[in-house]
């Protein structure tokens, strides 16, 4: 892509910050707290030190693992937006199983089966709605919608009674030691999750882009008689790219037992789907674009944590301003295309 | 069989007819709302967001004013707020309407959570005086059934919503005009109907139902807020939408499907059977999607459903 091509793509989402952080702004003072105090805090402990950053790149991790099966899904016309239950599958999976396995295998050997135990997990809770979509046009929105709520009451079933090694205490399941877990990138503190999340985005990138298989998956998600008629098989197209994208919901969710909890805890449900859709969207279903954004979004996250101890400005405030941006993109794009913001009748 | 004999006593039945009838109330009221929206051709997913927005309002309201009607009122409201923002999105800017609704969705329950840390700090305050409810006289005397005519007057008015949407969407001219753009906005264009206007009013009549809706989970039946307290509520109403396929007078009976598993979760600890509380409060979505198997499967929807109407 030629470097203009990329800037007038660029636009939109810049766009979409700068309001999103406008009216954010906007919102701030009407509810008496004063904007720039929370915004500098919020830029110099996310960005400007290094436990910010670091604390950053660990958080991007889930977020370009989840994207990756996002990108896959949408761009395919479908939408799953259950990803935090099929997250917490893949988490309780790993949660469960891995102190089984961990004196069995060598280290390498163990994350491997491990990471294929929580994407199979991720990909089979996703494979209810997936089948209903393919079999019988069943709305998979609200399903995976619905089977989040199934996932949430589950795993707190499972961590609180079969899995939890200490009844009576604080319920999670049994915590895996420090040399268990994922390793650290050399000469930093971030986990090796953060460069396993990189490779999947940019496979699923070039997936969409390259191969046969993401052709057929563009091509039904923008137009599905043309592809069926074309010699689509439209049910495979379906079931596959939702049980890779809740796959990689449930690959998230080993990510973040392995390399930063070490255990399932109850109560525990980051939420990352609802970060990851609006990121997806500003990045225009783009696999190389999710990369800056995620970096963006773990800041906006890490900072907000920290901010919300330092300035008292609570952590909700990052979710209302990445629903901004995913509304603003809306509108930015709409501006773009006619270059105005009212219609007449 | 003594658990058999006490699902059988009358104290359970009370229960679940009752807490069954309060908690379909809000699906009802937004699934009606909802039901006008679909039927003109938009796909609502900022139902949960304007359900929720409603809730926070209206406790917030009724907390200060110690007025129920007040609360109701300015729970309506919150929902015609959002149904305002999400109306001009998709019907006149023609944003996709899924992600629109993801968006307004996620900024509802950002901001409402927001503002209740704000306002409440972490206390969680309740309103100390729940609206009484209105027994009908006679029939709330009925053993084992009474507590269904001893409800909320919220729950007796969206009782009688049911009929009156059904004849508004299929005998008045509104309606007429609301399928019709459902249908094919460009032949309804082309009659001379507003294709925009009637849109927008429909997004505004499941804005108010839905305000109305959430307004009555955190001041009738429950008398607090927590965050992202319609846990889903709105999807469900859409789902019901589905289930009824667009007809109104069959929304009563997915919402009360899952009115009795929501209140199956009281109903249960009565007779004291001993299943772990997870897969008591799971039910209501298991129902919702086993429903969905049974009788949503290849609906027709409307024919413009989810298309944006751009005049040539």
């Amino acid at each position: 892509m030629k470097i203009k091509e990329i800037l007038k793509a660029a636009v939109g989402p810049v766009f979409a910050i700068f309001a999103a952080f406008i009216v954010g702004g906007i919102i701030l003072l009407i509810i008496g707290l004063n904007p720039l105090r929370t915004y500098s805090e919020l830029f110099t402990l996310g960005m400007g030190t290094y436990l910010g950053i670091t604390e950053s790149l660990k958080r991007m991790a889930p977020l370009l693992i989840m994207s990756a099966g996002l990108i896959i899904v949408f761009k395919s016309g479908m939408w799953n937006i259950g990803g935090n239950g099929q997250f917490l599958i893949g988490a309780i999976l790993v949660g469960g199983i891995a102190p089984l396995l961990m004196d069995k295998f060598p280290l390498y050997l163990f994350f491997l089966i491990l990471g294929l135990i929580g994407f199979l997990g991720g990909a089979v809770w996703v494979s209810i709605p997936a089948i209903l979509k393919a079999k019988y046009e069943i709305n998979e929105i609200i399903v995976t919608m619905m089977m989040d709520f199934v996932a949430i009451y589950f795993t707190s079933y499972l961590v609180r009674y079969p899995l939890n090694p200490h009844p009576g205490h604080f319920p999670q399941t049994v915590v895996l030691p420090m040399e268990k877990r994922l390793p650290l990138i050399p000469f930093t503190e971030v986990h090796i999750g953060l460069i396993v999340g990189l490779i999947v985005v940019i496979l699923a990138h070039y997936f969409m882009r390259r191969t046969t298989l993401g052709y057929e998956f563009r091509f039904s998600g923008e137009n599905k008689k043309a592809a069926f008629y074309a010699g689509v098989n439209i049910k495979k197209v379906t079931i596959l790219a939702m049980l890779i994208s809740g796959g990689f919901a449930g690959l998230a969710g080993i990510n973040d037992v392995l390399g930063i909890k070490g255990a399932f805890q109850a109560e525990w449900n980051p939420g990352y789907a609802f970060s990851a859709i609006p990121l997806v969207f500003l990045a225009r279903l783009n696999g190389i674009a999710v990369i800056p954004l995620a970096y963006f979004f773990s800041f906006l996250a890490i900072g907000g944590e920290f901010m919300s101890r330092a300035a008292n400005v609570p952590v909700f405030f990052v979710q209302v301003i990445e629903a901004l941006m995913l509304i603003f993109f809306g509108i930015g794009e709409y501006i773009q295309k006619r270059g105005k913001l009212f219609w007449k009748y | 069989m003594e658990i058999l004999s006490s699902i059988f006593s009358e104290p359970f039945f009370i229960v679940l007819l009752g807490g069954a009838l309060t908690s379909s109330t809000p699906i009802i009221l937004a699934a009606i709302g909802e039901d006008f929206v679909e039927s003109g051709g938009v796909l609502n997913l900022g139902l949960e967001g304007m359900m929720l927005l409603g809730s926070f309002t209206a406790f917030v309201v009724a907390l200060n004013t110690q007025n129920i009607y007040l609360g109701l009122f300015s729970g309506i409201l919150g929902g015609l707020l959002i149904a305002l923002i999400f109306g001009y999105l998709v019907i006149y800017l023609k944003i996709n309407q899924i992600v629109a609704g993801l968006g307004i969705g996620l900024f509802v329950l950002g901001i409402t959570s927001l503002l209740y840390r704000i306002i409440f700090g972490r206390t969680f305050p309740v309103i100390s005086e729940i609206t009484s409810k209105t027994p009908i006289p006679f029939l709330s005397e009925i053993p084992y059934i009474r507590s269904i005519f001893n409800q909320h007057i919220i729950t007796y008015l969206s009782l009688v919503l049911l009929p009156i949407a059904w004849w508004v969407l299929h005998k008045t001219n509104f309606g007429l005009n609301v399928r019709a753009v459902g249908e094919s906005p460009v032949a309804a264009d082309a009659h001379g109907v507003n294709v925009y206007r009637t849109r927008y009013v429909t997004v505004m009549i499941g804005g108010v139902l839905a305000g109305l809706g959430g307004a009555f989970i955190s001041i009738c039946d429950l008398a607090f807020f927590v965050s992202n307290m319609t846990m889903g509520r709105g999807f469900i109403a859409i789902a019901i939408v589905m289930l009824s396929r667009w007809n109104p007078s069959r929304i009563f009976y997915g919402a009360f499907l899952f009115g009795i598993c929501q209140s199956l979760t009281y109903g249960l600890q009565i007779v004291g059977l001993d299943v772990p509380r997870e897969f008591i409060l799971m039910l209501p979505y298991v129902a919702v999607i086993a429903l969905l198997c049974v009788f949503a499967r290849n609906t027709r929807l409307p024919r413009a459903f989810c298309q944006p109407y751009e005049r040539e």
